[in-house]
Parts: C-alpha cells; sequence; structure tokens
C-alpha cells in the first residue's frame, strides 16, 4: 500500500510547532510531529506533517495564532 | 591402527571433532569431507596434534584426507580441552551477525526537558522506521511501555515497525504497575527472562 500524501509544515522552533500541535489536537486534526525530513532543512528540527487534503484546514487553524516558515508536498 | 571416518555432509565442527577423537584412539586414519572449512579445520588439527596431512580430491566433490600420527599423543586433558575450543570452528562460515536491539526504557528521549524529551522519543521512534537494517528486536520497560499504548503518539510507528519484522517485547510487570494491561496496542507482554536473554544476546543494544 502506497502512502498517501503527505504535507509538511515547518516552523521557526520546537516551541511554535509544539504550539501548533496543541492547536491540531485541539481541532481533531490528524497529525505527526516527526524530524524535518534531510532534504529540507530548518533549524528546529521537528515538523508537522499532515495529509495533503488536510493542509488547507491547518493553514486556517493556524492561521493568526502561530507563525510557520512554509509548507512542503512531501 | 588405522580407521576411516566418513564426515561427508556433516557441518562444522563435526568432521574436525570425529578426526580429532579418531586420532586419539588410531595412529593412521583416513578422513572422507566434502567442503573446503572441513579441510582447513583437519589440516589445524593435523598440526597441532602432531600429524601428516594430506589430501586428495576424489570424485563428486569428496575430498579423502590422510592423518598418519607422527608425534606423542596429547598428553593431559587440559590440553586437549583448550585445542578443542580452539580448532572449533577455527574456520567456519560468518554467522549470522548478534541481533541488534533497541531498549526503549523511558517515555522520552534523553534527561533534562520533559517537553523536549517527548518530542525527541517521536522523532526517534517515527525515524527508526527508516533505518536499514531495522533492529531485530525493540525492548519496553519502566515508563517506555507507556509507547506501546493504545493513544500513545508513536503507536503507527511501533505498528509498523512490528509488521515489518521487529519483534516488541513489552515488560508485562511494567504495563501491570502503571495499569495499562488493557491499553497495549503493539508488541507482546514479556517477562524479565526474555528482557535479560534478549540484551544479554545483543550484539549492538541501542537506548535513546
Amino acid at each position: 500500500m502506497e502512502a498517501p500524501p503527505y504535507a509538511v509544515f515547518l516552523f521557526p522552533s520546537v516551541s511554535h510547532t509544539l504550539k501548533a500541535e496543541k492547536i491540531l489536537k485541539e481541532q481533531g486534526i490528524v497529525h505527526k510531529l516527526i524530524p524535518v525530513p534531510r532534504h529540507l532543512s530548518s533549524d528546529c528540527g521537528v515538523c508537522l506533517r499532515v495529509l495533503a487534503e488536510q493542509q488547507e484546514r491547518v493553514r486556517k487553524s493556524l492561521q493568526d495564532r502561530v507563525i510557520w516558515e512554509k509548507t512542503v508536498p512531501l | 591402527m588405522k580407521t576411516t571416518v566418513d564426515a561427508r555432509g556433516l557441518a562444522c565442527p563435526q568432521p574436525v571433532l570425529l578426526a580429532k577423537k579418531a586420532l586419539q584412539e588410531n595412529a593412521e586414519v583416513t578422513v572422507l569431507v566434502d567442503d573446503d572449512i572441513a579441510v582447513e579445520n583437519i589440516s589445524r588439527l593435523a598440526a597441532k596434534m602432531a600429524c601428516s596431512f594430506s589430501m586428495t580430491r576424489k570424485e563428486g566433490g569428496i575430498r579423502e584426507i590422510e592423518l598418519v600420527r607422527t608425534g606423542a599423543s596429547l598428553s593431559s586433558p587440559l590440553e586437549d580441552e583448550t585445542l578443542t575450543r580452539e580448532l572449533t570452528c577455527a574456520v567456519a562460515p560468518k554467522k549470522e551477525e548478534a541481533p541488534f536491539v533497541i531498549v526503549l526504557s523511558d517515555n522520552r528521549m534523553g534527561r533534562g526537558d520533559d517537553v523536549l524529551g517527548d518530542v525527541l522519543i517521536r522523532g526517534f521512534i517515527h525515524t527508526l522506521g527508516q533505518l536499514k537494517p531495522l533492529p531485530d528486536t525493540i525492548i519496553c520497560y519502566n515508563a517506555g511501555v507507556k509507547l506501546a499504548v493504545k493513544d500513545s503518539t508513536v503507536l503507527d510507528d511501533l505498528q509498523q515497525l512490528a509488521e515489518a519484522g521487529v519483534d516488541i517485547l513489552v515488560c508485562g510487570t511494567c504495563v501491570n504497575y502503571f495499569g495499562l494491561g488493557e491499553q497495549i496496542a503493539v508488541g507482546h507482554i514479556s517477562n524479565m527472562y526474555d528482557i535479560l536473554e534478549t540484551m544479554a544476546g545483543a550484539g549492538r543494544l541501542v537506548r535513546p
């Protein structure tokens, strides 16, 4: 079975990542905190992986609450 | 006395042990073997036991080895024991590597900050699934068993590892202590015997 398409959200720090994770948890959005994939770079080293189809919903949830650096399809 | 040992088809260390036994009782021994490892081992035996050694290749991959004792036989049982130990599989096929074991002794990685430790262990277990080769066994004990419960953030990673053939041992005493009996969702409940044996028999033991 092929893995579903994902997108990762990269944040400026671990605490930003954790704050974002808390928001996604509250909203019941399926996500996973993973190390930043090797081919990407980030100072903080961890990022949030979500289903690609959920990307917009995640953006809306995080908007104005926590800043992120970028999103990258995985 | 003269005798023949048929050691064809026997795996190391059988041929060399049979040859040695025959040499202790006979001055001349013919050994039939069918692989070079046995030949090599028996030639070492001959050198150690002061025997002449000659080998002839026969049909069907059979090697006929002639051993004739030229010196005194082994003097003491102690020497004998040392010799056996030295010869046994002196030249043996490379054994499979000893097991690679990961020990999860906590539900966090490292000490210092619990929140950070939680972030790190999640990253560690997720990345473990991409490691080649995968570990043979993962042992969870103490708070490490909390990683194997139903609502664990690394449950999917551990399940994927289990599906890939990694044996996951979960300490039963710890599960009981934390009252997680109904919560364990991956691996199998194990005991100190298996845990200690697995740790003691590991080639590599990694603890995050």
